[in-house]
């Protein structure tokens, strides 16, 4: 399959909105909370789940999606599309996604702007692509693509980082407004990563969050770090800190009370403990005006 | 610096087996000014330390995958020479796939040729069990044959009725006894070398549980002739050759009805 131009391959595609401020607040379902949850039901507004742990043939994951999704919304979430690789896009990857979403319906498919291997190897984490307007360009052309194949826009989110390119020609927020702009995607800020870049490369993270075309911003990510010191690292196992709750709440005020998740993926603890963080979330979007989940 | 150049040198750097600074001194991609050219670096941290970080992720994410893939393995052979096996492992058999559970598949077959299966010569056949279950777990779904079907099979048609094995059916020829190492390390009572003995293992879904049991003489062969697609009556045949006893038919019934209350055979025959 040819690269597509993104502007014919939107005409396509699903446009009829994202509908995301409606979802309120949810959390992202890890096996070790199944049980809880299918047998609680709590009062989330949504799920997000991880689309690689569900990219399976059969067995207990499917069933227990199936549940789910029989009571929630949910958006797929995936961590090895590499849009921003040099290789071809894995068609097989994408088609294999496509079947998950239409055996699920999510709300909508996220991922993320970086590379994740090259030479057919996987690094299974996700690096940052140098900022430049050639890079801005490939990226675009790759999410054309991979939009054309899943026959629905794609979300893509901002990374954490912990080093930059000498070739960069612009700042992370211009690249990522331009890249959705280019791609004609939809943007999921990730607040914390927000904060973890703006600690580890030295910017203002008001300025980055500003800087988002409102329109395109359909989810937020709450999540925690760990500080090691010379630089935060994203590690998604710790509680919200204060400072990343402010700036959800400078991003809601700025943006809008879109869908929000609690991303909690390592030292998981009881699920009414998320669900504490959860309703801290929904009470800000409600405050904004939003549905709060 | 091309991306396509950028992406390869940092993955050799990333995934170098003695870390980014070893990497650094074989690496021959570097443009004059160093990795400093290229990256950015600052009092608080080198370019060199940045990508360090990554190099870090990218071997302790895959270690953890590891460990509970291949966690009763892990048991035996301690924590020391299971991240030394994995060291070697990825180096050997670098992640290609985009689902990280994919990882490990290869490592029973890495820890063949391993010292480590040399001091413990059931260590591969324990990790290739492990691989097993977690293949089992998440095999494709599909009807399991119930005995209700049977119930309207003709007595003349029993010998032609096709059958086939549920895709969530693996059968492991093995030398040691690991089920039973594995048992231990589940029950928590600490691992118990598994002592040697051929036999063959069943491993199978029901209920989106996995189960597991030794198999009886000509029962691996039949359920691998299922496995393709094959007659009741060549199943037969062949268990029947490897009992050689007088109650084979009585035999093949109990086996049967095992088969049925696991879920061993598909509801959809092959034609």
């Amino acid at each position: 399959m040819g690269v597509t131009a993104p502007a014919r391959a939107a005409r396509s595609l699903k446009m009829d909105g994202w509908g995301s401020g409606g979802l309120g607040a949810g959390v992202g379902l890890r096996r070790e909370h199944y049980g809880y949850v299918l047998e609680n039901r709590p009062a989330v507004g949504w799920f997000e789940v991880i689309s690689e742990n569900f990219m399976v043939e059969g067995g207990r994951p499917l069933r227990v999606l199936e549940q789910v999704r029989a009571d929630y919304p949910v958006v797929l979430h995936g961590v090895a599309m590499s849009l921003g690789a040099s290789e071809p896009l894995d068609l097989d990857y994408l088609r294999g996604l496509a079947r998950l979403a239409q055996r699920c319906e999510p709300a909508w498919l996220s991922d993320h702007l970086c590379w994740t291997g090259a030479g057919g190897r996987n690094l299974h984490d996700l690096l940052p692509l140098p900022f430049t307007a050639a890079t801005v360009k490939h990226v675009a052309a790759r999410i054309a693509q991979a939009q054309e194949v899943l026959g629905r826009r794609l979300v893509i989110e901002n990374i954490s980082s912990y080093l930059q390119y000498r070739e960069s020609e612009m700042t992370e927020w211009e690249f990522v407004r331009e890249v959705a702009a280019a791609a004609d995607c939809g943007i999921l800020l990730d607040i914390n990563n927000i904060y973890v870049n703006a600690c580890n490369h030295g910017f203002a993270a008001r300025e980055y969050i500003a800087q988002m075309p409102r329109e395109r911003v359909v989810q937020f990510h709450l999540a925690g770090h760990r500080d090691c010191g010379s630089y935060l690292l994203d590690t998604h196992d710790q509680p919200i800190c204060p400072e990343v709750w402010r700036l959800f709440e400078y991003a809601v005020a700025r943006i809008g009370p879109v869908a929000t998740l609690i991303e909690r993926d390592d030292n998981l603890p009881e699920f009414p403990e998320l669900l504490r963080e959860v309703e801290a979330a929904r009470v800000r979007l409600a405050a904004a005006g939003g549905a709060g989940g | 610096m091309k991306l396509a150049e950028l992406q390869a040198l940092l993955y050799r750097l990333i995934t170098a087996p003695g870390g980014v600074a070893e990497g650094l001194v074989a690496e021959r991609g570097l443009p004059p000014g160093g990795l400093e050219e290229l990256i950015v670096g600052d009092a608080r941290m080198a370019a060199r330390e940045r990508v360090a970080i990554y190099a870090d992720a990218y071997f302790y994410r895959l270690l953890e995958v590891l460990r509970e893939d291949y966690a009763a393995t892990l048991a035996v052979v301690g924590e020391t020479a299971f991240h030394n096996l994995v060291t070697g492992y990825l180096a050997a058999y670098p992640p290609t796939a985009r689902v990280i559970q994919e990882a490990g598949r290869a490592l029973p077959d890495y820890l063949r040729r391993h010292p480590l299966n040399e001091a413990r010569p059931y260590l591969a056949e324990l990790a290739a069990f492990e691989r097993a279950l977690s293949e089992v777990f998440q095999a494709a779904d599909g009807p399991a044959l119930e005995a209700a079907a049977l119930g309207a099979v003709a007595p003349h048609a029993w010998g032609a009725l096709r059958l086939r094995t549920h895709p969530a059916v693996r059968v492991l020829r093995c030398e040691w006894k690991v089920a039973e190492t594995y048992r231990s390390y589940e029950r928590g009572e600490g691992v118990v070398a598994a002592a040697r003995g051929r036999h063959e293992l069943l491993i199978s879904r029901k209920d989106d549980r996995v189960f597991y049991r030794e198999l009886e003489a000509g029962e691996g062969d039949a359920l691998r002739l299922a496995m393709g697609g094959t007659t009741f009556g060549a199943m037969c045949e062949v268990i029947a050759a490897a009992r050689g006893d007088a109650e084979v038919a009585a035999v093949i019934s109990r086996l049967l009805g095992s088969w049925i209350a696991a879920g061993v055979l598909s509801a959809d025959a092959p034609a």
